[in-house]
């Protein structure tokens, strides 16, 4: 506390550097005279400045003949002297979309124009009016080419991926880079190299039970820090950042103090309250119970099916031992949920000035979960500073540090997570009965026991929420220092160093008596990550002659990535009321992952060229030395190269139709290393042993000493238009991206002693069409519309595996009826299932496929789309964006559940009719004639997986905002005021998928992709948001 | 400005030296060891332990739900149990995959990282380690193909050939005879692998290290092989091997078992006992079943009260009225299921228990602890609800005792020495070799009841066993049966036992009346005669699978292996 007071003092310090002089106001209006908000003035004469509000209003203190200069990103700067300080000025500005400035790879700003290669640009806005807790979330449907998973649960991460998935086994997401500096999105890594936490691992075997997916990466970023996000999508984009870049590059730059002639200070409130946004259709005729009869002995015969006779609210046995109306709780899960309220509160405090500029935020993040008992608290403190320490050096300084602390995530979906005990309730249990959770009084520690709704593997709910805790604490701290010194006009050079460290506590109790670990469990663990980025840069820019320029850039980069951490895991309470490690009887596992250390050593070059303001060339070359690979791989090198023209002044030099026409193209390169000790053969030490003795176990994959880099090769072409007073853009590109030498374990003979051999194999391609299309429908006075329109398409395609393997199973489902697959010819996430077979069994039951080997869909939608609107209407505002996700598919475990339990509405059919399923039966050899129930019908089917693939096709509003500027503030002291109402998921226009979101997977891992399996239900937000700027 | 200048001249000069000098110590492994670090012993246990002591998946999935009830010894379906009574008998591939196929599939890889190790220039070379591991690599292939049939041996250690054939049974079992009197020619009049470093010890969990021990436990495995193959189309070498075995030396006194881990912790990657599924899922407690204990009860057994504990007992009722789609006439038949199933038990109706039918409600009163009931097999899941929990017997403690718990847990059962007295006295009846079944079938009878007298401290009389009389068959028929309750808890032995002999033939559990004894899916009322294969091989290893298929008949349970009685 003591450290925050000494800060404060410090800032205002900094900031209280105020004088006087008399008031100068205007109205900044564009070329077709609407008025521009967010412009910037600044007195030239005194250095401060301002920035113009909903309005374009501004009010600056200048005395006679000082300099203003008005400037706005896309338009031309105006100087106006004043020649009476009492004048109100109208000043206007012309557009001039070609000088867009927009950052790139390394942070450095560069004319959009000049580019050749397709990059996003969001304002901050984008998502920080609409929040979620993940910033990823906030990015979904606002970016061709940008594809978003997530996981569902609170304080969770999602998956990113920039035209589709490049790798079979190895990473595939995007890297995440903040104010020039890489960040770190690693998941703790499990004594088997796999990373926990991520849903399941990539390398083949079942997802687990309960995914429990971690945070961390872009998610612990704030969005109200951030100024605008550029998406650098491909290898093209990305060359300069090198292996981690492969995947394409999410920069995020964050707001550094404005210039002002006062001190900035804006408070935001956001308010949500969070419910879900459907819930799977259940059936409400039908009770506990099975083969259309209640149960009726509680001791032994009580199962969790939906089964039962009609709910006819006569009096029956009851789960906890009386007896019961049997009449159905309709709403028995749906009141299970809490309306969940989320609550952003952030301060920032500001002031820029020609020396510098200070900015200084704070929020608190209190969100809860619908669930009981489970809510995550966060706080965010960044403080940036930027000093002109002379005319020629520059610190650029930033520290952020972020605490996070939520409360039982985890547990809550998957095959054995609360919601499967949730959703499956017998329809005519009241959900609140369940509140009684715990036999009184047990005999002994043993018979902890939990009253539940049905015997077997059933859990209850609520005993679940208050008794399986888990806690996840996480510190980072991101920062860094970039000094930039100004040799000469031409020659300037920076370094930076900067450090993200971050590390996890994780907690997870599993009280005696659970459902399924009887005496009880504990896991605690704790991890650490470290990133250290060392880089410099030297810019050079030389115009060799008037009409050709020259950019050159020169840097290197040191790098060195460590995590550590330890894992204990242990049973069996001794006294079951408290729950430490001491009180463990039984420790069945630590796991420790003792200091790893990577570290990449990079020398980067590239030279813009630049003639005639018409045609721009980019060559980049890179060279990465990386400690996971051998001597003799360790050093690779790749490149790339652009070419772009305008052809406006050719084709269209008047401007009558066109202001822009520019074509590109691109090549380009990057290696992907792999992770640390992956190449030397090791043995390694189990740690229990067998009867106390120490064995050794041999590893299953064989390690290669050769390993290499892999390679991304890409290639893109794109057209650019703006046209009509740039009332209409078009951007428009296609690219092939091919990746080579994937790092991959193949299945090998077990006589090499081995299952599997590390290898450089394989070939993956996307090919892909990325189309965005913006238009100023409507601009007048009062009244605009803006809209932008995108539309994005991959095909991925597993182009070569090694010989004699066909096909890479990444995952089999937990009921073991799908597998989702990477298969040569097919692409990554093939999901293969269990078909009817046409024939039944002497009984009469439907057969399906022995295994699920057959080509049900493919986890990758076919296209994405978006649609974003900003319509204003003097102090009013509305936007919203709708998105689309079509083709692809998911199979919905949720639903075979559903159905085999009875508690689905599709499980009502043939209930009183039982069915004779159509199909040779193989007892008689003849069409089949044998009846069965609907109970055996659903039980059947149910196994029989191409019966819950459903489309992933769905569009849905998926943001709404209406925001309001509070007019005449000045009165109260407050610059500017604005309410904005929000929603978030708010309905969908189209969804093929029953009972789930199809957007929502097991967890963030490429293999889990295409199922879902009992996901927290997608939320539908609705919120205030009050902005305050002092 | 020169300050400056320097600083940057400094950062390149950095870079251009660019020190990667240490990027090959931190990419070194601080958690692992290397091959220097290591001896060969500590890989010895691992062997052994997966073999017979594997995790979760392999004894649940694996035994407990396949070759465990396969073999009639336990059963589930009554009241309390999670599924259904065919449950493990209609094929599920999750079960095959993860608990049968997998873990047998994948051990290869254990065994022949260790043959790699210690076989012919190897870096931890040992001629003794290399003998254990040929014993060890029969005891795996004679308990995989007895499973599945076809499966590949011959190629299987050759790390040239990706996609192995799969060899017949036939010839698997002449490949293993040809490694075990490799195994036996190496092993000699060695007693140990060597010293200091090469001591084995106590690191061999099944014989301290014994190699005579080795020998002898070849020679058994040669012996069962042998009287398995005898009779089997193309079989010509039966009578040769079990000679040689028995003049060469079986296990005649000592039982080769793998004691059980009582603190064993981690079920799901380690080792897991019976006690550790059966305290971990109470829902999935099996009962003893129904042939075993209607046999042991027959011969008066002592065994009976050592494996197994009586029924609970006491009043249930059982709600009589009829489901939808049921008829009171059905209901009726799976009570009179019910009720001749304590009959069968040996129970007399008022005296031991007690049968009262009134307002759909059957009321039965059983002594409480008194009774020993087994539970039928593969029962239809409508009979569930009447097959009340507390009417039958549960396993006995020490099976499902709790590890952790202070007290031992039962070995697993690698070769019991009655076992091989049993297949001597079966050698003898089939004319393989010649001398005095009858005296070699009461000793073995006094080695097996010894088996659980080490176990349980308490003295169990054989001589209450019925003499070794009848005809040949008759003789053969109690010998089987013996066989087979000795392998109780070896259950792939017993099942195999079951299939080869035809004996005891209450364990052959068919079904012609679905409604009592299900079909079982795919079965369609047959017995399993195997297992099928795991479904990845049909990714994997398509072309080779699928001649194995042509040769031995449909990938399904029914398929009768080559050993199997017609």
């Amino acid at each position: 506390m003591m450290k925050l007071k000494k800060l404060f003092t410090l800032l205002f310090f900094v900031l209280s550097t105020l004088t006087y002089a008399q008031s100068v106001s205007g109205i900044i209006n564009d070329d077709q005279g609407l008025p521009l908000p967010g412009a910037t003035v600044v007195n030239a004469t005194t250095s401060n400045g301002v920035v113009s509000d909903f309005d374009g209003k501004f009010s600056i203190e200048a005395s006679s003949n000082d300099v203003l200069t008005i400037s706005f990103i896309g338009y031309n700067a105006e100087e106006i002297t004043i020649s009476n300080p009492n004048d109100i000025l109208t000043v206007q500005l012309a557009t001039n979309l070609l000088d867009e400035v927009v950052v790139t790879s390394l942070g450095i700003s560069r004319q959009k124009k000049s580019l050749g290669y397709a990059i996003s640009v969001l304002d901050g806005e984008n998502v920080n009016t609409v929040k979620d807790n993940n910033l990823a979330n906030s990015l979904s449907g606002k970016v061709a080419g940008l594809q978003i998973s997530q996981s569902g649960s609170l304080g969770s991460a999602s998956r990113i991926t920039i035209r589709g998935n490049n790798s079979i086994n190895g990473n595939s997401q995007a890297l995440i880079v903040v104010d020039g500096m890489p960040i770190n999105a690693s998941l703790p890594i499990n004594s088997e190299g796999n990373q926990v936490n991520s849903g399941s691992n990539d390398s083949g075997g079942q997802p687990s039970f309960e995914p429990s997916i971690a945070g961390g990466g872009i998610a612990d970023i704030n969005p109200d820090d951030v100024e605008s996000i550029s998406v650098l999508k491909g290898p093209s984009a990305a060359a300069l950042y090198g292996s981690r870049a492969g995947n394409g590059v999410i920069l995020i730059t964050t707001k550094k103090g404005s210039r002002s002639n006062r001190i900035g200070v804006t408070v935001k409130s956001n308010l949500y309250v969070d419910n879900p946004m459907f819930l799977p259709d259940f059936q409400n005729q039908y009770g506990q119970g099975s083969f259309g009869a209640a149960y009726s002995d509680r001791t032994n015969d009580w199962g969790q099916f939906s089964w039962g006779g009609a709910l006819d609210g006569s009096q029956n046995p009851y789960y906890n031992g009386t007896n019961k109306a049997y009449s159905a709780e309709s709403n028995n899960v749906e009141n299970f949920f809490r309306s969940a309220i989320r609550s952003i509160t952030s301060v920032s405090i500001d002031k820029g000035s020609d020396a510098g500029s200070v900015r200084f935020s704070y929020t608190n993040n209190s969100s809860e979960s619908i669930i009981e008992n489970s809510d995550l608290n966060s706080h965010n403190f960044n403080l940036r500073a930027v000093t002109n320490l002379s005319d020629k050096l520059t610190v650029d300084a930033k520290a952020t540090y972020f605490t996070q602390d939520v409360k039982n995530r985890a547990s809550t979906t998957g095959a054995q997570g609360l919601l499967t005990h949730l959703y499956n309730i017998p329809r005519n249990v009241n959900i609140n009965d369940l509140r009684t959770y715990q036999v009184e009084n047990p005999a002994s520690p043993d018979e902890f026991a939990v009253i539940r709704y049905a015997d077997g593997f059933v859990g209850n709910p609520f005993w679940m929420a208050y008794n399986d805790e888990t806690r996840v604490r996480r510190n980072r701290f991101l920062g860094f220092t970039k000094i930039n010194y100004a040799f000469t006009d031409w020659l300037s050079a920076f370094v930076r160093i900067g450090a993200d460290i971050t590390s996890v506590r994780d907690n997870k109790i599993y009280k005696p008596g659970h459902h399924n670990r009887r005496l009880g469990e504990l896991e605690i663990g704790e991890s650490s990550f470290g990133e250290l980025n060392s880089e410099f840069l030297v810019t050079a820019k030389r115009d060799i002659t008037n009409k050709l320029n020259l950019v050159a850039n020169v840097g290197g980069n040191l790098s060195k990535r460590t995590s550590e951490g330890f894992l204990v895991r242990g049973t069996d309470f001794k006294v079951p009321t408290k729950f430490f490690l001491n009180n463990i009887r039984t420790i069945n596992s630590t796991e420790e992952s003792p200091l790893a250390i990577k570290k990449v050593n990079s020398l980067y070059g590239s030279i813009n060229l630049a003639y005639d303001n018409f045609l721009y060339l980019d060559v980049s070359t890179r060279n990465d030395w990386s400690s996971t690979l051998s001597e003799d791989n360790r050093s690779y090198m790749y490149n790339s190269a652009s070419l772009s023209t305008l052809l406006n002044q050719f084709i269209d030099p008047s401007q009558k139709l066109f202001n822009l026409i520019k074509v590109r193209a691109s090549v380009a390169q990057v290696g992907n290393d792999t992770d640390p000790y992956q190449i030397n053969q090791t043995f390694s030490v189990p740690g229990n042993g067998y009867l106390g003795l120490t064995t050794l176990v041999s590893p299953i994959v064989k390690l290669n000493a050769d390993l290499k880099s892999e390679i991304v090769t890409s290639s893109e072409f794109g057209l650019e238009l703006s046209m009509l007073n740039n009332r209409l853009t078009l951007d428009v590109s296609v690219y092939d991206m091919t990746t080579e030498d994937l790092i991959f374990d193949i299945p090998v003979p077990a006589a090499t002693g081995f299952q599997f051999s590390r290898e450089n194999i394989g070939k993956v391609s996307n090919k892909g069409l990325e189309i965005a299309l913006g238009a100023s429908l409507i601009k007048m006075n009062d009244f605009s519309w803006d809209t932008s329109l995108f539309y994005s398409k991959n095909e991925n395609t597993v182009e070569e595996l090694s010989d004699g393997l066909d096909s890479f199973v990444y995952n089999n489902s937990t009921d073991n009826n799908i597998a989702v697959k990477a298969t040569k010819g097919g692409s990554i996430g093939d999901i293969y299932g269990k078909v009817f077979t046409g024939e039944v069994d002497a009984n009469g039951f439907p057969i399906g496929s022995a295994a699920p080997t057959e080509l049900l869909g493919n986890a990758q939608p076919d296209w994405l789309g978006g649609w974003s609107n900003t319509i204003r209407y003097k102090d009013l505002s509305m936007s919203f964006s709708i998105d689309a996700r079509i083709g692809g598919q998911v199979y919905s475990q949720t639903s075979a559940d559903l159905d085999r339990n009875g508690v689905s509405e599709r499980s009502l059919k043939y209930r009183e009719t039982g069915i004779t399923v159509e199909g040779i039966n193989t007892g008689t050899g003849a069409q089949n004639s044998v009846g069965i129930t609907g109970q055996e019908y659903w039980t059947a089917m149910s196994n029989i997986s191409e019966n819950y693939i459903y489309d992933q096709d769905n569009i849905r509003l998926r943001e709404l905002s209406i925001g309001y500027s509070i007019p005449n503030t000045d009165k109260l002291g407050i610059q500017s005021a604005s309410i904005q109402l929000v929603g978030r998921n708010l309905f969908f226009f189209s969804k093929s998928a029953e009972d789930i979101d199809p957007e929502s997977m097991l967890g963030t891992s490429l293999g889990v992709q295409g199922m879902s399996h009992m996901a927290m239900p997608t939320l539908r937000s609705l919120g205030l948001n009050l902005t305050l700027n002092f | 400005m020169k300050n400056i200048i320097l600083i940057f001249t400094g950062l390149l000069l950095v870079f251009s030296i660019s020190c990667t000098d240490d990027f090959n110590e931190i990419n070194e492994q601080p958690d692992a060891l290397s091959v220097s670090d290591v001896s060969a012993k500590f890989f010895v246990t691992t062997l052994q332990q997966k073999l017979y002591r594997d995790n979760v998946f392999e004894l649940w999935y694996g035994r407990i739900l396949h070759s465990d009830m396969f073999s009639g010894h336990i059963s589930g379906g009554h009241s309390a149990y999670a599924w259904a009574g065919d449950f493990g008998w209609n094929y599920w591939n999750a079960l095959t995959d993860n608990g049968s196929w997998g873990p047998y599939a994948n051990y290869n890889s254990t065994l022949t990282s260790y043959m790699n190790l210690v076989g012919d220039g190897g870096t931890l070379e040992n001629e003794q380690y290399y003998a254990l591991g040929l014993v060890m690599k029969s005891l795996y292939y004679h308990a995989f193909t007895d499973q599945f049939g076809a499966i590949p041996f011959s190629q299987a250690s050759d790390p040239n050939v990706e996609l192995p054939i799969y060899d017949d049974q036939i010839d698997i079992y002449k490949g293993i005879i040809a490694d075990l009197d490799q195994a036996i020619l190496i092993i000699g009049s060695n007693e140990t692998t060597g010293v200091g470093v090469e001591l084995l010890g106590n690191n061999d969990v099944i014989f301290n290290g014994n190699m005579q021990n080795w020998k002898k436990l070849a020679n058994s495995l040669k012996l069962r092989i042998a009287l398995r193959a005898h009779g089997s189309p193309g079989e010509d070498f039966a009578a040769r091997v079990a000679e040689e075995s028995i003049t060469s030396g079986v296990l005649a006194d000592t039982d080769a078992l793998l004691a059980g881990y009582a603190e064993e912790t981690n079920i799901w990657g380690g080792s897991t006992s019976y006690g550790d599924v059966w305290h971990t899922w109470p829902t999935a407690r099996w009962k003893m079943g129904e042939p075993l204990i209607n046999i042991l009860k027959g011969d008066n057994d002592p065994r009976l009260a050592i494996i197994a504990n009586p029924s609970e007992g006491g009043t249930v009722s059982i709600n009589l009225t009829p489901r939808d789609g049921e008829s009171v006439a059905l209901v009726d038949k799976h009570i009179a299921f019910l009720k001749s199933t304590l009959d069968d038990a040996g129970l007399v109706l008022d005296t031991d228990y007690t049968w009262t039918e009134a307002n759909d409600e059957l009321t039965i009163t059983m002594q409480e602890s008194t009774h020993y009931v087994g539970l039928p097999s593969r029962m239809n899941g409508k009979l569930q609800r009447y097959f009340n929990t507390s009417l039958f017997s549960d396993p006995a403690e020490n099976l499902t005792q709790k590890v952790n718990d202070g007290k031992p847990v039962l070995p697993s059962i690698v070769m019991l020495a009655g076992d091989t007295h049993f297949m001597i006295a079966e050698a003898i009846l089939k004319g393989l070799v010649t001398g005095d079944a009858a005296s070699y079938y009461q000793s073995g009878l006094r080695k097996a009841m010894q088996h659980w007298e080490t176990i349980t401290g308490v003295s169990l009389d054989e001589s209450n066993m019925t003499a070794l009389t009848g005809t040949v068959d008759e003789k053969l028929e109690k010998v089987a049966t013996q066989r087979w309750i000795a392998n109780y808890t070896n259950s792939i032995e017993a099942w195999s036992i079951v299939r080869d002999t035809g004996y005891p033939s209450s364990a052959v559990i068919t079904s012609s009346d679905d409604e009592i004894i299900s079909y079982a899916g795919e079965l369609n009322g047959a017995y399993p005669n195997r297992l099928r294969y795991g479904t990845g091989v049909y990714n994997s290893n398509a072309d080779n699978v699928g001649s194995a298929v042509g040769r031995q008949g449909p990938d399904v349970m029914s398929t009768r292996l080559w050993f199997a009685k017609e």
